[in-house]
């Protein structure tokens, strides 16, 4: 049963107007449970939106969606969240300012569940759980359990997000840019702790990222984009031991165009 | 002595309306004018159930009642219709004018001495000090209450809503939904603050509303001037602090003899002042350091 299925996905922005904008032009992609796959383009190839798209933020034009055997073509971004956990580029995006440490966590525990008014927000045998996964960052943030999050800097933020979105193991993540804001000391760290969580519980990983290099060094499954198609896929075996030039020829050889995006090249 | 008196014990009614508004104005960051009709809604529904002999605990929670059904009016046309916030409230206000004097059947009920309200069974031996008694238990109820559910799951999930709609939608929480159930509870407690006004002053009236989202603001930011970054359940105290004390400034003016007419536009002098206060405390620090900077140059 793929994790994730992606059938002859269409995105169209302001369509019928003369600003009509065929953003994604029928992907199919199917990824396998525990795939960790790294997504790069250039500006406008797509990246975003194929993302966004998954995860419910924009509606489909044309296609389906499939999550664990599940349809959510329909489904709006707080019912996938069942499915889906999410970090965003944004290091504020993904956090909730003024609760604290652990009422941020509590509330990434219960993901997708129902949330009565009766059992307490942050519970007491959370406490034990939450220390032992932040101290697992380095950060001293087990210590500060009670502080609200928005006094927290960027990277330390990030951090959080990404335990929040492994709290309760989703069947897929996304990971959208999710170091690009920060800087690059702190964006190595970000991506070492990525690459624990998701290894540690096998979880299958989308994440979109401007920088070549985490793209061939992290996941099992590297893919870009390009003008709303897929133009490179490559996986497994193949994938271990790729150069940029590598792809720079893959690219070629699938699309007839030399790859000259900066935004692409240059990170 | 008896103005402060008289001051806490329409005050501490007061702050059970401004803690109201404080759930939407600092929750979910939307001043609901809904106020200016639930606050009336709760006066009439409570004084049209006591005059029908209705006992006067139940007759007060039809009143929050109405009120939160009038949150729920708001919060549907805001979250599932998508009308601004503003113009939200301005249009269950105005609709609610309507249904407040349906309830009444006219525009004004008077609670005879002989009808029994929330505030007949306590016999201090004068009428401000029962009202103050029955204030203050309301008041601590109400803040335990609010203190536990925004403590529980689905009242984190609400704050987190206000905090951060990307954030609360990405671990499934329904932000129409949440949005929902603080307009009904917030208005909720706006028609109760309306339905004990109207048994401590002996009359429900249809126009009792205007000014009510003015009052409340005033209030909540009286107690944010007074202590600043407080945690939820303190702020909710202060509110009351608040409330008593802008009470008490407008009862020192009407003492001083100013024309009752001229009330509403003092309200709003007043909030414009508040609302400005930063920002006037500012400016004055920033001249001040300039002043000081300029003296230390010439030296």
């Amino acid at each position: 049963m793929p994790a994730l299925e992606v059938k002859a996905l269409h995105q169209y922005f302001e369509k019928g107007t003369v600003n009509e904008n065929h953003a994604l032009k029928g992907i199919d992609l199917t990824l396998d449970p525990g795939d960790f796959v790294a997504i790069i383009g250039g500006n406008g190839a797509g990246k975003s939106t194929l993302l966004n798209s998954v995860a419910g933020s924009i509606p489909v034009t044309h296609g389906q969606i499939k999550i664990a055997d599940k349809d959510v073509t329909y489904q709006n971004v707080a019912k996938r969240a069942r499915l889906i956990a999410r970090v965003f580029q944004d290091p504020k995006a993904g956090t909730a300012p003024r609760l604290t440490v652990e009422e941020n966590l509590s509330l990434a525990l219960k993901r997708g569940q129902w949330r009565n008014f009766w059992a307490s927000g942050v519970k007491k045998r959370d406490r034990a759980l939450f220390r032992e996964k932040l101290a697992s960052l380095g950060l001293g943030l087990e210590e500060r359990l009670t502080a609200e999050i928005g006094l927290l800097s960027g990277g330390q933020r990030q951090a959080v997000t990404l335990l929040m979105a492994t709290l309760q193991a989703p069947e897929l993540l996304l990971l959208d840019e999710h170091t690009a804001a920060l800087d690059p000391q702190t964006s190595a760290t970000v991506m070492t702790l990525t690459e624990q969580l998701v290894e540690a519980q096998q979880i299958t990983t989308l994440m979109i990222t401007h920088n070549m290099q985490d793209a061939l060094r992290y996941g099992n499954r590297l893919i870009m984009l390009d003008h709303g198609r897929i133009a490179v896929d490559i996986k497994g075996p193949e994938k271990e031991g790729l150069t940029v030039a590598d792809l720079m020829r893959l690219f070629k050889e699938q699309s007839g165009r030399e790859l000259n995006d900066d935004a692409v090249l240059l990170s | 002595m008896d103005i402060l008196i008289s001051s806490i014990s329409q005050g501490l009614l007061w702050s059970v309306m401004a803690i109201g508004v404080y759930l939407t104005f600092r929750i979910l960051d939307i001043a609901d004018m809904t106020a200016e009709g639930s606050f009336p809604l709760g006066a009439a529904i409570t004084a049209h159930q006591l005059v029908s002999g209705t006992g006067p605990v139940l007759a007060t929670l039809y009143g929050a009642l109405g009120g939160a059904v009038a949150g729920l009016v708001s919060g549907v046309l805001h979250t599932k219709l998508k009308i601004p916030d503003l113009l939200t409230g301005i249009l269950t206000m105005t609709g609610l004018y309507s249904v407040n004097l349906f309830v009444m059947g006219r525009p004004n009920v008077s609670l005879l001495s002989d009808v029994k309200t929330v505030f007949t069974p306590v016999d201090f031996g004068d009428p401000t000090l029962n009202a103050i008694a029955v204030g203050l238990v309301v008041a601590a109820i109400v803040i335990a209450g609010l203190v536990y559910f925004f403590n529980t799951e689905m009242g984190l999930a609400a704050r987190a809503v206000g905090d951060n709609q990307a954030m609360s939608a990405a671990n499934g929480i329904n932000n129409d939904t949440m949005k929902i159930v603080v307009y009904m509870v917030s208005n909720a407690l706006i028609a109760l603050s309306g339905a004990l006004m109207a048994q401590t002053n002996g009359f429900a009236d249809s126009s009792m509303g205007i000014g009510t989202i003015v009052i409340a603001l005033s209030a909540i930011i009286i107690a944010e001037i007074l202590i600043r970054n407080l945690s939820f359940g303190w702020r909710l105290v202060t509110i009351i602090a608040g409330a008593i004390i802008y009470r008490w400034i407008i009862a020192w003016v009407l003492d001083r003899g100013v024309d009752p007419n001229a009330l509403r536009l003092f309200y709003a002098l007043m909030l414009v002042l508040f609302l400005a206060l930063p920002l006037i405390r500012k400016q004055f620090q920033q001249s001040m350091a300039r002043r000081e900077n300029r003296r230390r140059m010439n030296e």
